[in-house]
């Protein structure tokens, strides 16, 4: 028979004790300071989740403690959210306990990845998301405390602790917080769940495991292939985990060069089946020219050739390839987002609470599902 | 007083029983299972090969998982159930 | 253990290698996963290093403790 559920036990400590010294030296924090969570804010908090407090929205990896909704609003709390940031971080919850995302090995690896979630839809600008100038920086309450959330559960309900279950080697700053949304306002190319079968006014979350955005720089060229040509550039080195361990990616156009690309006619398709015909490396500079001996990656797939000068694509398909258009409106810059590799899928979820007017349509899971 | 809480959430699995012990491995089938991480395969090789030297087992079946990060898919798992008595299976590192 | 313990639970004993550096989290995985009494058979870390060599030395090291685990006499590790 399963153990007995108990919410948190809300204990006592006497007036004028510093909390946020106390959450620190408790280990619930992610190295910033928490916003202690008092009666009134976590009320708000639950019943924006739905009231409920100790309905189990999930169990997270690896530690598989129990998220009901009560600690979901504990950890929003101290990560500084809004009650109506909540269906966001519980549906964000939702997509990385999903079989397919793996969060056990994400959370586990030795690599330095983080989940990234990109918010479609018209929940990211009722409640205030960036997705245009510095959305990947700071400034903004909604990314910042949002992705905080997360990391604040798969610490603390996840167990995840750096040096404890996150062997992480390097990690990287997106373990603090990594949320933006897309700069759908543009209009520049059709929004990323779109692409995949939602509707325009459904409002999704995508979350991918992934390494730190690496910035390309391409101020000279006014075309697709130019532009592209300076990302593909930044996909093809051995040196990031798609190289070596395939799976997912993700690319981002800024506005300017969005509008350049779209100016010429090209659709997502387009762009997306260009990065991935020129992107690669040479299989001999992956297998180091068998210096180290001939080794078998079963990492990569089995139809890819395994001769020294066979052309081995970053990712196994276009489909691979996560394309978003985020950032300001100034300055020729994109990014391109290496994910962790084949162990994890990336997840697209509708928020719920948020489906458009008709029906809500297609549910993705690893990005394959395709309109 | 002022209240503080616990954001951790509580574990709270079904306590599972293991399987019975076995007294000897003479005519048992031997389950080895390969999660794929480097050089797993020639540790259990070198494992296995050790035990047939030293027992009569009664048959070795190897098994690769498909992916050394996720779990091993349920029908793998039924299907080494359904073929072994016994398992060895690594790495865990 | 994730394996492991699916193994175990349909009736098959099962000796599961991990290396010193995985002790900690195979115990949090039992403990989670509701099997606190599967003993992990456990050798010295690194594995992946290794050269063939080394390896059989991790066998020699994970051979009793497997045979032990399917007996029942293999302690939990300290």
């Amino acid at each position: 028979m399963s153990a007995q559920l108990a919410t948190p036990a809300a204990t006592q400590v006497p007036e004028g004790t510093d909390l946020v010294e106390w959450y620190y030296e408790r280990g619930f924090s992610d190295g910033l300071p928490v916003v202690p969570p008092t009666p009134t804010k976590l009320a708000a908090m639950l019943e924006a989740l739905g009231g409920d407090p100790e309905k189990i929205e999930t169990r997270v990896p690896p530690r598989w403690g129990c998220l009901t909704r009560e600690v979901l609003a504990v950890n929003m709390v101290m990560a500084g959210c809004k009650p109506e940031y909540a269906p966001v971080v519980r549906a964000a919850m939702l997509a990385l306990c999903e079989p397919a995302f793996n969060l056990n090995g994400v959370q586990a690896t030795t690599h330095m990845c983080s989940p990234l979630l990109v918010v479609n839809g018209p929940v990211a600008r009722k409640i205030g998301m960036n997705g245009g100038c510095n959305a990947f920086g700071s400034g903004n309450r909604a990314n910042a405390t949002i992705g905080r959330a997360i990391r604040l559960v798969l610490l603390n309900v996840g167990g995840g602790w750096p040096g404890d279950l996150d062997k992480a080697t390097l990690g990287h700053p997106g373990k603090y917080t990594y949320a933006v949304a897309e700069n759908e306002a543009l209009g520049l190319l059709a929004p990323y769940h779109v692409e995949k079968g939602f509707k325009a006014d459904d409002s999704t979350v995508f979350v991918m495991a992934a390494e730190p955005p690496h910035s390309v720089t391409n101020h000279v060229a006014n075309d697709p292939q130019g532009i592209l040509d300076s990302i593909c550039s930044a996909m093809s080195t051995i040196a990031h985990n798609n190289a070596v361990s395939s799976g997912h990616c993700a690319v981002v156009l800024g506005p300017e060069h969005a509008a350049s690309i779209a100016k010429h006619g090209w659709k997502r398709e387009d762009i997306r089946n260009y990065l991935w015909m020129n992107s690669g490396n040479k299989f001999g500079a992956l297998a180091f020219n068998h210096r180290y001996g001939k080794v078998y990656n079963r990492s990569l797939p089995v139809w890819y050739k395994r001769e020294l000068d066979s052309h081995i694509p970053i990712v196994p398909s276009a489909q691979h390839i996560h394309l978003f258009v985020i950032g300001g409106d100034a300055g020729r810059f994109s990014a391109f987002i290496p994910g962790w590799g084949h162990m994890s899928s990336p997840v697209l979820r509708e928020i719920e609470g948020h489906a458009g007017a008709a029906q809500s349509s297609a549910r993705c899971i690893d990005g394959t599902c395709y309109l | 007083m002022q209240p503080i809480y616990d954001p951790r959430g509580v574990v709270s699995a079904e306590t599972k029983a293991l399987a019975p012990r076995v007294r000897s491995l003479d005519g048992l089938r031997l389950a080895v299972l390969d999660n794929t991480k480097w050089n797993a395969n020639k540790l259990l090789r070198e494992v296995r090969d050790r035990l047939q030297g030293g027992h009569a087992l009664g048959a070795v079946s190897y098994y690769r998982k498909e992916s050394f990060s996720r779990f091993a898919a349920p029908e793998l798992v039924a299907r080494i159930r359904a073929e072994n008595d016994i398992a060895l299976t690594a790495i865990g590192d | 253990m994730h394996d492991a313990i699916g193994l175990e639970t349909l009736g098959v004993p099962t000796a599961v290698i991990v290396t010193t550096a995985f002790v900690h989290e195979a115990r949090m995985q039992r403990e989670a996963l509701g099997m606190k009494s599967i003993v992990p058979v456990v050798i010295d870390h690194p594995l992946s290093s290794l050269s063939d060599e080394e390896i059989r030395g991790r066998a020699a090291q994970a051979l009793g403790q497997v045979i032990g685990v399917w007996h029942g006499t293999q302690a939990d590790p300290p």
